[in-house]
């Protein structure tokens, strides 16, 4: 009875132990005989990583993060184990890097060439290569850091918003509103005109159409007319064809020389009348001036009234002599 | 709740200048049994502690407690844990819908079997279990007077009757707890399979995402601690059980009552000392 009961409970005990540590094991994924290759890697700060978390090349699970420690030279150093049978990208570099938005990290193993373009990232990773066996590493921005620049942003976006609103009164959305009814019936004044006028240009390219057609007539023609010539040069035709043109030529030759004569006596009685005219104008322009004797005549006005003053005193005088001939003539013989 | 009336009963007859007094004789004797209890469970403790040189004396019965207490056990532990882990991830994926990845379901089953439904749930069970067996055994024993036969032959009762019983809950009760802890993440991780809409891939993902081997441990040495509790209590209650078959029965009730009381002052007292200590 006692040995089947330290049977019963050995074996009980045993089957729980080896399953618990079984399951531990697998799990958290251990590496019983060492059937991993370990890689470490050397980082300013590791941020959120923590131990167990995944690695991963070319967005392929290929192993955990075991081990994060402090190290010489400010550095920390980050020991990953990866399955045997994963190859390293030429040129490694690690980036620690949340992998979703609740907590988790992860370390991205991937090539110097396929960084991202971040100065940050550049630096840290130019600042931690160099070190023998150890890959040099960069650690991203947690979302935290990245929500509060977006917060950052917003809260500028809210400001701008703000002035707007500030900027953005009543009489500005009522000049707006005025603005878009009047674009309203601008737009619809065009789309009126551009009506009217399809008729007109229905029209224009009808009449383009058949003058097109007209030319196509006229090339007809012409083709027809050139097959002609080419077919009177043949009978001699065109020689008197010819013949009659360089006559009319002659006549015309003529008749031209004549009018050029004409022109030039017509030309020279021209000169003839301007200067005339010039002439006279000069002289009016004198007489309008009060220039001569005759401008004096035709511009003074008290010339005027002396004449006529005089002209009356001489009707008086004549009339007196009539009337009193003695008192002006006197005969005296002795 | 029947003492504190009497008591009020008791101060309000008194009257007069005597009511003061009365007040904290009252309070004074409430406070002293209380540290006599905690000083005989103390002075029991080290008693059981001392009896546990005397090997030739609860050698022979340890294996028989752990099979009694332990692998006796094993049924309903695994049967708690088989439905715990099963509602837990059907809990998890329904809190999770939308907001969270369903993978995380496994880490919920994970830790939290793991971490203190297993542990507290296993314990709780075996305080009825195993608590009112001890309590029942043992004060059975006292009023029928074979402890005192026992005393009488020359035998601890203490090295004969409660040091195989401590040492057996403290050592199967992890057993027990572990057992729990593979059949109810296994459970849930079925049930996440069959019932939800969840990979196998993606379950054991977020198991393994936060998974640490610290969680084990804190789990066992809790359930270690509750074993060592439960049975000290059983056995207390029992060997001071008195007044024959009621008595018994109080002892039992007490046994169970104090031990459920204690997984969970225990599992606070472990959360605050490793889990909070743990963190900083």
């Amino acid at each position: 009875m006692k040995r089947t009961n330290d049977y019963f409970v050995g074996v009980v005990v045993l089957l729980v132990i080896l399953t618990l540590t079984g399951a531990t094991l697998w799990v958290k994924q251990t590496d019983i005989g060492e059937r991993r290759s370990k890689v470490v890697a050397r980082f300013r700060d590791v941020g959120n990583a923590r131990v167990g978390n995944a690695v991963v090349i070319r967005g392929v699970r290929a192993g955990t993060i075991e081990a994060i420690e402090l190290a010489r030279g400010g550095w920390v150093h980050v020991r990953m184990t990866l399955d045997r049978s994963m190859q390293l990208p030429g040129t490694p570099v690690v980036l620690l890097n949340e992998s979703s938005l609740f907590g988790e990290w992860q370390a991205t193993i991937t090539q110097r060439s396929a960084l991202p373009h971040d100065e940050t990232v550049q630096a840290q990773i130019a600042e931690s290569s160099g070190g023998d066996d150890v890959l040099p590493g960069a650690t991203l921005p947690d979302i935290a850091k990245l929500t509060a620049v977006a917060g950052q942003i917003a809260g500028d976006v809210a400001n701008v918003a703000g002035r707007v609103e500030v900027a953005f009164d009543e009489r500005a959305a009522r000049e707006l509103r005025s603005s878009i009814r009047n674009f309203a019936d601008l737009s619809t004044t065009l789309s009126h005109t551009v009506s009217a006028h399809a008729g007109d240009l229905d029209t224009l390219s009808r009449g383009l159409q058949s003058a097109v057609s007209s030319l196509n007539r006229t090339a007809l023609s012409a083709a027809q007319i050139a097959a002609r010539v080419d077919s009177s040069s043949t009978t001699g035709e065109i020689r008197q064809i010819v013949d009659d043109m360089a006559h009319a030529a002659a006549e015309l030759r003529r008749g031209s020389a004549q009018i050029r004569l004409m022109s030039e006596q017509l030309s020279r009685t021209q000169g003839r009348l301007d200067s005339f005219l010039t002439n006279g104008d000069s002289v009016l322009v004198k007489l309008n001036s009060g220039q001569g004797s005759l401008g004096l005549l035709l511009n003074d006005p008290s010339l005027y009234r002396n004449s006529d003053s005089l002209l009356t005193q001489l009707r008086g005088l004549v009339t007196e002599v009539r009337t009193n001939p003695k008192k002006f003539v006197s005969v005296r013989i002795f | 709740m029947t003492n504190a009336s009497s008591v009020l009963q008791e101060v309000a007859l008194q009257g007069g200048r005597e009511l003061p007094l009365r007040v904290l004789s009252v309070l004074g004797g409430a406070t002293r049994r209380a540290l006599e209890g905690i000083g005989e469970l103390a002075r029991f403790t080290v008693r059981t502690a001392e009896s546990v040189r005397d090997i030739r004396t609860w050698g022979p019965s340890a294996t028989l407690q752990m099979r009694r207490l332990g692998v006796g056990s094993l049924p309903i532990g695994v049967f708690i844990a088989l439905f715990t882990g099963i509602v837990l991830s059907l809990l998890a994926s329904y809190s999770f819908t939308g907001a969270v990845p369903l993978y995380f379901v496994g880490t919920l089953v994970e830790k939290t079997i793991t971490l203190e439904l297993a542990p507290v749930l296993t314990g709780l069970a075996l305080a009825g279990r195993v608590g009112a067996n001890i309590a029942a055994e043992l004060g059975t024993m006292r009023v029928t007077e074979q402890i005192d036969a026992l005393e009488t032959l020359g035998y601890d009762p203490h090295a004969y009757l409660v040091v195989p019983r401590v040492l057996a809950g403290i050592v199967m009760f992890p057993v027990v707890v572990g057992a729990a802890m593979v059949m109810g993440v296994a459970s849930g991780w079925v049930a996440s399979i069959g019932l939800l809409d969840i990979s196998s891939a993606e379950f054991v993902k977020g198991m393994r995402l936060f998974f640490s081997a610290f969680d084990v441990r804190y789990g066992l040495v809790k359930a270690s601690s509750f074993g060592f509790m439960v049975t000290l209590i059983g056995s207390v209650r029992g060997l001071r059980a008195g007044g024959g078959a009621e008595g018994v029965g109080r002892a039992a009730t007490d046994a169970v009552v104090y031990s459920a009381v204690m997984i969970l002052v225990l599992d606070a007292f472990w959360a605050i000392i490793w889990l909070l200590g743990s963190q900083r």
